[in-house]
């Protein structure tokens, strides 16, 4: 159980210890952060010791008397403002005060109290007050949790982005050095296949950066999805021609197995970004001599495409990781292939928007099938609701 | 004619410095993982190692390290490190006999050219 720390401040110490016994055994119940919230009461009898005291006790709640022997409330509160910014504010000041006046409250506020407390008060009225705040803290400590960890999210992608696209940097410029200085002797051909790898890692570049615009378009729901009345069977075959030549270039054999048209509302764009990475990876994972099948039919509630390989395959353990963003198999039969590691977590958050999902059945050395299952455009969860 | 064995897990960086330590008379042997490498150097002691830090797992290029000089105490290993660039580091690292037992460090980024000078240095008994 959480447990947050009141400082008392009020020269009355039977004051203090009526505060003590009311939060003794209370507990605030927090639902957002799920667990309750109980409380440590620690008491000072004036603002000099308040002060000191918020400087070592680190309390989470303030309740400061306005009328105080030496240092007024207000002044306690003046002195804590500076502290409070350096503490990123998470002190909250109720101020207890006999003689509400509109002045004080104004003064007070102006200095950042939070709520206030009219003396004499009942221990309800004040665990009502200290639910109100200790709310509060919790919800502010949890805003703040959840803020820094989506920094640390977006840092590490930023970092791994930042290295994937290095690392074929670092390729190129040493190669154009080495051609620019012609310190690799005289031989022609070495010359022309750094220059033929130099091209290669700059398609793997644009093609992470083309993944890396996706995957935010799709993940910021930025992009406006244009569903229409598509026949995913005519949209695979246009996709196939478009890969005709490095089918050629591989000696593959690459057939499209749908028995007429196959309409489903899609967005035409998107699934050809999912097509597009299962045919490349399908294409470039394969051997030569082998062959690419996809098949196209209508399943439960929807459409199912299926993409088979003779390829390489990979273990389960593999299997498992695949989905992630920037996950590659690396293995020597992986080694030369280009590609941004982010393909399949692309076409897994698509298949999500369309209440769908992407499953891979693969056979060390044999090849994989990889199946995407589409419901509806509408999105996840939607599809029970309109069956297709 | 000196031996070289380049380790690293890029395959075109493997192939610039190749290219370049081969046109200055080397003889380079390669390889792309700790794997590889130990065939490598099963097959044989070189003159000379260059191993790069970062492999499969950060620690690898650090691990081999170790392991190679237990293996042979005597050869030169020029390690290449992105560290002070990666991690921000406002300082060179140095070679440490027991920690990190190299002859010499590199920082990324350098052209082969400056590889192959480093090395013929280290071979000439130079720093």
């Amino acid at each position: 159980m959480e447990s947050l720390r009141v400082l008392v401040v009020d020269d009355e110490v039977g004051m203090r210890l009526g505060v003590e016994r009311a939060l003794r055994d209370f507990a605030v119940r927090v639902a957002d952060v799920n667990g309750d919230v109980s409380f440590q009461v620690v008491h000072a009898g004036s603002g000099e010791e308040a002060l000191e005291l918020v400087a070592s006790q680190r309390p989470e709640i303030l309740l400061l008397d306005h009328k105080l022997p030496g240092l007024s409330g207000l002044d306690v509160l003046d002195r804590l403002t500076d502290r409070q910014i350096e503490r990123g504010g998470d002190l909250l000041t109720v101020m207890i005060t006999a003689y509400a006046t509109l002045e004080t409250a104004v003064a007070a506020t102006k200095r950042g109290a939070y709520d206030f407390l009219a003396k004499p008060f009942t221990p309800e009225e004040l665990r009502g007050v200290i639910r109100k705040a200790a709310r509060h803290v919790v919800l502010q400590r949890q805003a703040r949790r959840l803020a820094e960890e989506k920094r640390q999210v977006r840092f590490q992608f930023i970092s791994v982005v930042a290295h994937e696209l290095k690392a074929p940097l670092a390729a190129i410029e040493g190669f154009l050095r080495i051609i620019s200085e012609h310190s690799a002797g005289d031989d022609p051909a070495v010359y022309n296949h750094m220059l033929e790898r130099s091209l290669v890692r700059l398609e793997g570049m644009r093609k992470l950066i083309e993944d890396l615009l996706d995957l935010t378009r799709i993940e910021s729901g930025r992009k406006k999805r244009e569903p229409t009345d598509l026949d995913l069977a005519t949209v695979a075959r246009d996709m196939a021609e478009g890969f005709a030549p490095r089918v050629a270039e591989s000696q593959l054999q690459m057939r499209i197995h749908a028995i007429g048209p196959l309409m489903m509302k899609a967005d035409r764009g998107e699934i050809e970004i999912i097509l597009n990475n299962l045919l490349s990876n399908a294409v470039k994972y394969n051997r030569p001599g082998g062959s690419v099948d996809v098949r196209l039919e209508r399943a439960d509630h929807g459409v199912c495409i299926t993409v088979s390989d003779t390829g390489i395959g990979m273990t389960g353990e593999e299997e498992a990781r695949l989905f992630g963003e920037f996950v590659r198999i690396k293995n020597e039969k992986t080694r030369g292939i280009a590609g941004s590691g982010l393909g399949l977590a692309i076409v897994k958050k698509l298949a999500t928007l369309y209440d769908g999902n992407v499953a891979v059945r693969s056979n060390p050395g044999r090849g994989s099938t990889f199946t995407v299952t589409l419901r509806t455009a509408d999105g996840p969860g939607t599809s029970s609701r309109t069956p297709a | 004619m000196a031996v070289v064995i380049l380790i690293d897990d890029d395959v075109d960086l493997i192939e610039a410095n190749r290219a370049v330590l081969a046109a200055r008379g080397f003889i380079v042997r390669t390889a792309l993982n700790a794997v590889e490498a130990r065939q490598c150097l099963a097959a044989g002691v070189p003159d000379l190692v260059v191993l790069d830090v970062m492999m499969e797992t950060p620690t690898v290029g650090f691990d081999l390290a170790r392991e190679i000089h237990k293996a042979a105490p005597k050869l030169p290993i020029l390690m290449l490190t992105g560290l002070r660039e990666a991690m921000d580091v406002p300082f060179q690292f140095g070679p440490d006999e027991t920690w990190l037992p190299v002859t010499q460090f590199l920082e990324k980024p350098f052209s082969s050219s400056a590889l192959a000078e480093k090395v013929a240095n280290i071979l000439k008994g130079g720093k």
